[in-house]
């Protein structure tokens, strides 16, 4: 399984590839929408995206719409990465065909618990 | 835990990213100052902030987050455009970003956020979003719609208890909630705008050029210096060796090699190179604050922050420049009134601008100020008894300018809490002369001043003037060197006098503290010192000039700088160490160290700054300095086998060596005589108790090491065992003591120290009373 971590913070993206390496995925980074679609692009089979919300260029929202907007890509899975702050945000993004969302921070099990509902994952 | 290292990793990348997006968040927030409404700005900034506390969480920093959470609150009611940035929301923004930097650092240092919450910080940003909460406060319906749409938090770990108090203080709904829709419309529409912008990498400034660039570790950078030096010298070993043969193949290669490391040696030496622009960032940030302080309208324009210079230059010139612009703000740029009355517009002007020219940079800072009177420096320079009526009067306009370098100089008239800071021009002049660059000042009365500074390219290249003394050869950095003067032996025998002790030579009418390199190194002189020829080389250091005398003077050469081993660092007379052609070592003599050593030249002001500029490699420990901490300078001595204890700088007047034997008792005080006086000894042993002084009686013995500290025209001996450092620190006392003539306990360096109380000893020697003897 693979999952790409699209996060402008790299700290983020060490701390999320940590927690999906133990639980067996193979981890792509990209540090903002953009770079993610180029990403996505370049290499096929990637299982799951999980997205930030706030990032230079393009931000996760965009990202997901744009991801949407391909029917290639129809069997990717999207989760967003927010905090509780960004409730509202949610509620677009899903609107814009994410398919599941994640409050940061978060501990290792509610990742996993995540990443079960989506199917990528065994639960 | 197993995850330790792994962490590590992150907090460490954590912190650097922290770091550099809050040096960019710092200038989004003056920028927004001047437009509030930039999305993109404001967008970079919230993200900035929002990153920082969204990591924190992960990696357990809860105090950390909680600052970050409040200003994240009103940040993100500022991108929504429901209020609008003024000074107070920027100075407010400001402080946060200050305390976040505190808590960053203290992670570095400690790895946690320490204790403070900053609870008065939280309080005023609190209140600064409290404000404009109440004022937009949403109607009850469309509160109540927000909940629902905001149902999610309920399912959230998160929905945090300092989140909860928030609301139960500020009595409104729900600071952090979301927004009602209507607005988040029009919000969304904007920032849309402004992505719109940003997607065209014409706009956009900042953020996606990563891609290009890989960020390296400095010491890894520092490590290939010295190995391309090394290269440097086994080349030159090389072709020396190949010059003496007539292989024609092994005459090829070996120009092929010469060619090869010269090339790497300069892209090697352009990897160490950063954007001025790095260090000028902060510059609008100090304006602004040195503005609001002095209560003046400032506008700070940078021209040429592409311009590079090596790292270690960066880190040596930071400093001044600080300096020299607090200067021209403090003291050069006119308040409003004023300038308006000088028929200026009443925002001051303060321009800093670097280029490249003739393989140096040259850095001039500008302000459109009243300038500076060469009158009534030249009436102050001999008030304060630096120059004769005479002498004063016979310096043109712009001579008598630059006496605003001369130690002693300040020109604040009153000492405030901007510039007078204990340190002058000087101390700018001596630091930018360290590392052999250049300082120049020119000013119109009423129409401002440009101070011009011209640096070298890099530290790791030098050059040098050659000497041998004693049979060893030692390089003097050109930048100190002034000139040099030969003596033939008979001219030497009437030219050489011996003053006090100190030998000194008349060089056109004055007279110029001579000291012999030989005994520098302790190497045993000939008793007829007058029968041959000497060799002067005339250096200056923080603005003092002295004679060095060395056998025989050799030659100019550049050379590359090494820095010299741990054991070795703390010779403060030996800036470094470089190898010859012929493979031998010569070590560069550190000439303001080679002064201090000897007593020439004053020790009080110059760690801290000039302590970074030593060598490229040293210079990238000295670490960020933060200038906005006021520190006092302590003389750190040992006593006995552990004992440590400080001196307050400003007490002492000189350090001394006395042999044991010239020890003389007077009225039952230890007494020696002293510049045709008595000096009454303590013993600072007494001060820690018995236990102590028996040790320190067996070590030494024969010299003793004593602290003049004079006060009043009265001096008294303090005898130590050591001189260990002066060290330049915040200090807060940990223990106060009982013990008389100790004022209480600080950690200096990581290691306890107790400080004397210098005033108390004194008193005591005035009442005329036996010291008190603890224990």
């Amino acid at each position: 399984m693979r999952a790409l971590v699209v996060d402008d913070s790299k700290a983020m993206r060490m701390l999320l590839g940590r927690q999906l390496r133990q639980l067996g995925f193979e981890v792509g980074e990209a540090g903002d929408g953009l770079q993610a679609l180029e990403v996505l692009r370049a290499e096929s089979q990637w299982s799951v995206v999980l997205v930030d919300w706030n990032m230079p260029r393009m931000d996760g929202l965009s990202f997901v719409q744009e991801v949407r907007g391909e029917p290639d890509w129809a069997g990717i899975q999207l989760m967003m990465v927010t905090t509780e702050t960004e409730t509202d945000q949610v509620v677009r993004a899903l609107e814009a065909g994410a398919n599941e969302y994640l409050m940061k921070p978060f501990v290792g099990g509610a990742l996993a618990e995540k990443l079960a509902l989506l199917g990528v994952l065994a639960a | 835990m197993s995850l330790d290292n792994d962490l590590e990793e992150v907090v460490h990348e954590f912190l650097v990213e922290s770091y550099e997006n809050l040096d960019q968040l710092d200038r989004d927030l003056i920028e927004l100052e001047r437009d509030p409404k930039s999305a993109e700005r404001l967008g970079s900034v919230f993200r900035t902030i929002h990153t920082i506390k969204g990591t924190c969480g992960f990696l357990g920093f809860e105090r950390l987050e909680g600052v970050a959470h409040v200003g994240e609150s009103l940040l993100s009611r500022l991108r929504d455009g429901r209020l609008l940035l003024d000074a107070d929301i920027t100075s407010g923004l400001l402080a946060m970003v200050d305390a976040v930097r505190i808590m960053l650092a203290r992670i570095e240092s400690e790895g946690n956020d320490g204790e403070d919450h900053y609870p008065s910080l939280c309080a005023r940003l609190e209140a600064l979003q409290e404000e404009v909460a109440a004022s937009a406060r949403p109607a009850p319906h469309e509160a109540e719609s927000m909940m629902e749409t905001g149902s999610p938090r309920e399912e959230t770990p998160f929905s945090t208890e300092e989140e909860m108090s928030e609301i139960e203080t500020t009595g409104v709904a729900t600071p952090a909630a979301p927004l009602p829709v209507a607005t988040e419309r029009t919000f969304s529409e904007e920032l849309e705008e402004g992505r719109r912008e940003g997607a065209d990498p014409e706009v956009r400034s900042s953020g996606g050029v990563a891609e290009s660039t890989i960020r390296v570790d400095v010491h890894l950078l520092d490590r290939l210096m010295n190995l391309v030096g090394e290269l440097v010298l086994s080349r030159n070993q090389v072709l020396q060796h190949t010059q003496q043969r007539s292989e024609a193949g092994l005459a090829a290669t070996a120009q092929r090699l010469n060619l090869i490391t010269t090339e790497l040696q300069e892209g090697v030496m352009k990897t160490r190179m950063q954007p001025i622009g790095g260090v000028w960032g902060r510059f609008p940030r100090v304006v602004r604050d040195l503005a609001v302080t002095c209560g003046k309208q400032v506008d700070i324009e940078l021209d040429g922050r592409d311009t590079e210079l090596d790292r270690s230059i960066i880190e040596a010139i930071k400093d001044p420049l600080t300096h020299v612009v607090r200067n021209s703000i403090d003291h050069g740029i006119e308040g409003p009134a004023e300038r308006l009355a000088a028929g200026k517009s009443a925002t001051g002007r303060l321009r800093m601008r670097a280029f490249h020219e003739g393989g140096q940079v040259n850095i001039e800072i500008s302000d459109d100020g009243r300038g500076i009177d060469p009158e009534k420096l030249r009436e102050r320079a001999v008030a304060r008894g630096l120059l004769t009526h005479e002498q004063a009067s016979r310096l043109n306009d712009r001579e008598a300018i630059q006496l605003i370098f001369l130690a002693g100089f300040s020109t604040a008239e009153k000492v405030s809490n901007v510039s007078g800071r204990g340190v002058g021009m000087d101390v700018v002049k001596t630091n930018v002369e360290r590392i052999g660059g250049m300082v120049d000042v020119q000013s119109t009365v009423g129409a401002g001043t440009t101070l011009r500074m011209k640096i070298p390219l890099t530290l790791a290249i030098i050059p040098a003037l050659l000497v041998t003394t004693a049979g060893d050869r030692f390089a003097i950095p050109q930048g100190s060197l002034l000139e040099l003067v030969r003596l033939e032996s008979d001219v030497a025998k009437r030219a050489v006098e011996t003053i006090r002790g100190t030998r000194v030579y008349r060089l056109r009418g004055e007279l110029l503290p001579l000291v012999d390199l030989k005994h520098m190194l302790r190497i045993p002189q000939e008793s007829d010192t007058g029968s041959e020829a000497v060799n002067i080389v005339v250096l200056q250091a923080d603005g003092r000039r002295f004679g060095l005398i060395v056998d025989a003077i050799n030659d100019t050469e550049e050379i590359v700088v090494k820095p010299l081993g741990k054991s070795l660092k703390a010779l403060s007379s030996y800036a470094g160490a470089t190898i010859m052609g012929d493979g031998r070592v010569a070590l560069i003599l550190d000439v303001l160290g080679l002064g201090q050593e000897v007593g020439l030249v004053g020790r009080s002001h110059d760690q801290g700054v000039g302590a970074q500029a030593r060598t490229p490699g040293e210079a990238g420990e000295a670490g960020s300095g933060d200038e906005a901490k006021a520190t006092d300078a302590i003389l750190v001595v040992g006593v006995g086998e552990t004992g440590r204890l400080g001196l307050s700088l400003s007490a002492v007047d000189r350090l001394e060596e006395f042999p044991a034997e010239r020890i003389e008792i007077s009225g039952g005080q230890e007494v020696v005589q002293y510049r045709n006086d008595l000096l009454p000894l303590k013993r600072l042993a007494d001060l820690l108790g018995n236990s102590l002084r028996a040790s320190s009686d067996g070590e030494g013995a024969g010299v003793l090491q004593v602290v003049v500290c004079s006060r009043d025209g009265e001096s008294v001996g303090l005898v130590v065992d050591r001189i260990l450092d002066i060290v330049e620190e915040n200090i807060e006392l940990r223990r106060r003591l009982s013990q008389p003539g100790l004022l209480g306990s600080v950690v200096l360096q990581g290691k306890v120290t107790d400080l004397v109380d210098v005033g108390t000893l004194m008193d005591d020697l005035a009442s005329d009373t036996p010291t008190r003897v603890a224990a």
